[in-house]
């Protein structure tokens, strides 16, 4: 019976001995906790960095094995292990940890390129809309691109906006689209004013203009000619320059004349057909020419015909080589328009007959030929 | 005195087989919580929570996995408690994303809709300035101007259409873009009001 005792007691003290051993030795946690927070601070990292926006992809493989290990973990959580027993589920967070890590890095850097990206993409657009801002205002020419620099205007804004939000695929996709925007402009402007870089155009500008010097040599009478890429009226009498001013054209001269109403000054041939003296005309003094001629009636005619001008429109008229009401008021529809002194001169040395000859230039290096070039070869720049 | 000895192993057996038989995966619960992702998803999780709709994804991927590990498993040993309570969890979870989301969209909604209506009254102060304007020193500049102030009215169209598709942020900064340069458009108005206001615009000529 003692014998029996005495081995009972041993068992039951090799037992407890076990038993504190295993307390001692085996309450270890299932999964350290250092491990699943340093997961999940890199989630909050990704979070922070927009990786569900930058790389769905890498973001999804993350968040696919934190959240089967997140279970594992939550399921695991009050189970006893021994600490020489291997574990699989810290060695998984360990591994996505080490994973996580090399992805914020990478996303950081993916992120840090597309701020780049975007930024650069950004200031290329500003800079090409103030290029071509310039441009089209030196030639006054802002007309011509009707709604288009406010609609460019508005997506570069846009882009600004996304830029300071943090949201830099959406900023670089609004600066592309703007710079849609600025290369229809480039188009809208070469195919509007195309003819002042055209040689052939310039050609029979030219001619014109010879013929008009010619006539005046040829009569020893005066003769006019206006170049509306240069700006400038040019008297001759007998076949030589007498005088030559700068002149202002219509709101939106630089057109061809079609319509009235366009704000555009004609080019062709004319005649001085009547002189308006102080008092009869709100513009100091006014040679009125005999636009529309026979040759903008046909071509008004045929434009009309094909739709390319809307029935209700008529051909316009009463233009005039003009001075200015007053300087508050300054301002002309389609006419050619010089500064009172030089109207003046002007008046009194042009009779009634006098050839008016209007053309888009007389050098194929003009003003608007140069911004056309200008534009074009800048082209590529965004 | 042989045969109840041979019957008992097997009934158990049989008891065990029926009882370990009986774990099936909570396919319904599964489906319910698979509809809330959906849901929460239509509600714009994916765009305003996009961070907490990807962990719903990843735990509804989990849900499959486990689901698939366990049929791979012999019916004896199947047990789809860990399932059961994973479903539960991103149930809860989907519904409230989908709560959160619904609230967020709201909120870029009025934002958006709020910069509409100002840039709205920014537009029209603009039109009725150059309605005002008179023919001035400058009437390329005017021209212009009355061009610049049309293209803004026409985007305003853009913004509700922005809106109407629930493009909010777009909607947003687009607005937020024409009441900046309907703002721009009115000064530049007013200054040159104040330069020429006492001029008369010229008499309508044909040209």
């Amino acid at each position: 019976m003692n014998s029996f005792h005495q081995n009972g007691r041993m068992f039951a003290c090799g037992t407890a001995a076990l038993a504190l051993a295993a307390f001692a030795t085996g309450c270890v946690e299932a999964v350290p906790e250092e491990v699943v927070e340093a997961v999940e601070s890199i989630d909050r990292d990704l979070m922070q960095l927009r990786a569900s926006e930058i790389s769905p992809d890498d973001y999804a493989r993350f968040t696919h094995q934190w959240m089967a290990l997140k279970a594992r973990v939550e399921a695991e959580d009050d189970a006893i292990r021994w600490p020489w027993e291997p574990n699989d589920l810290e060695s998984s967070l360990r591994l996505l940890q080490e994973e996580g890590i090399q992805t914020v890095a990478r996303l950081t850097e993916q992120r840090e390129l597309l701020r780049r990206s975007a930024e650069e993409q950004l200031a290329r657009v500003e800079d090409r809309s103030r290029v071509i801002a310039r441009h089209v205002s030196t030639i006054d020419s802002r007309l011509v691109l009707g709604q288009k620099p406010v609609e460019t205007e508005l997506l570069i804004k846009q882009a600004r906006s996304f830029y300071e939000q943090g949201q830099y695929g959406q900023s670089l996709a609004a600066s592309d689209q703007a710079a849609q925007s600025l290369a229809t402009q480039a188009l809208l402007l070469n195919s509007e004013l195309g003819r002042y870089a055209n040689r052939e155009r310039i050609a029979r500008w030219q001619q014109m203009a010879k013929e008009t010097v010619e006539w005046s040599r040829r009569h020893r009478t005066s003769a006019i000619v206006v170049s509306k890429a240069e700006r400038r009226l040019t008297l001759y009498r007998n076949g030589q320059k007498v005088l030559s001013y700068p002149v202002r054209l219509g709101f939106n001269g630089i057109r061809e004349k079609r319509y009235q109403g366009d704000g555009a000054t004609p080019e062709g041939r004319y005649r001085v057909t009547g002189k308006r003296g102080q008092g009869e005309t709100q513009f100091y003094r006014a040679l009125v020419l005999d636009y529309p001629n026979a040759e903008d009636r046909r071509r008004f005619l045929l434009e009309r015909k094909t739709g390319h001008i809307p029935a209700s429109r008529g051909i316009g008229g009463q233009i005039e080589i003009h001075g200015i009401e007053n300087e508050l008021m300054a301002q002309t529809l389609g006419c050619v328009m010089l500064d009172n002194p030089q109207m003046a001169l002007l008046f009194s040395r042009v009779e009634k007959g006098t050839p008016v000859t209007i053309v888009g230039a007389l050098h194929e290096q003009n003003s608007v030929a140069l911004v056309l070039a200008n534009l074009s070869a800048r082209t590529n720049e965004i | 005195m042989t045969r109840p000895s041979k019957t008992v192993p097997v009934l158990c057996a049989v008891l065990l087989l029926i009882l370990g038989g009986c774990a099936q995966p909570p396919t319904e619960q599964i489906n319910a919580a698979e509809q809330a992702i959906k849901e929460a998803q239509q509600s714009g999780a994916a765009i305003y929570l996009a961070d907490e709709y990807a962990k719903l994804e990843g735990s509804l991927a989990t849900i499959k996995k486990e689901v698939a590990d366990q049929d791979a498993k012999f019916a004896l040993f199947r047990d789809y408690g860990k399932v059961d309570q994973l479903v539960a969890t991103t149930k809860s979870e989907a519904d409230r994303v989908k709560i959160e989301a619904v609230k967020k969209m709201e909120e870029a909604k009025a934002v958006a809709t709020q910069a509409h209506h100002v840039a709205q009254d920014e537009v029209k102060r603009a039109l009725e300035l150059v309605a005002k304007a008179p023919a001035g020193k400058d009437r390329a500049a005017l021209e212009s101007i009355k061009t610049d102030a049309e293209a803004l009215k026409a985007s305003l169209n853009d913004v509700q259409m922005m809106i109407d598709k629930a493009d909010y942020l777009a909607a947003q900064t687009k607005a937020k873009a024409i009441q900046e340069k309907s703002q721009a458009l009115s000064r530049e108005i007013e200054t040159a009001l104040a330069k020429i206001g006492k001029g008369k615009p010229a008499a309508g000529k044909k040209k």
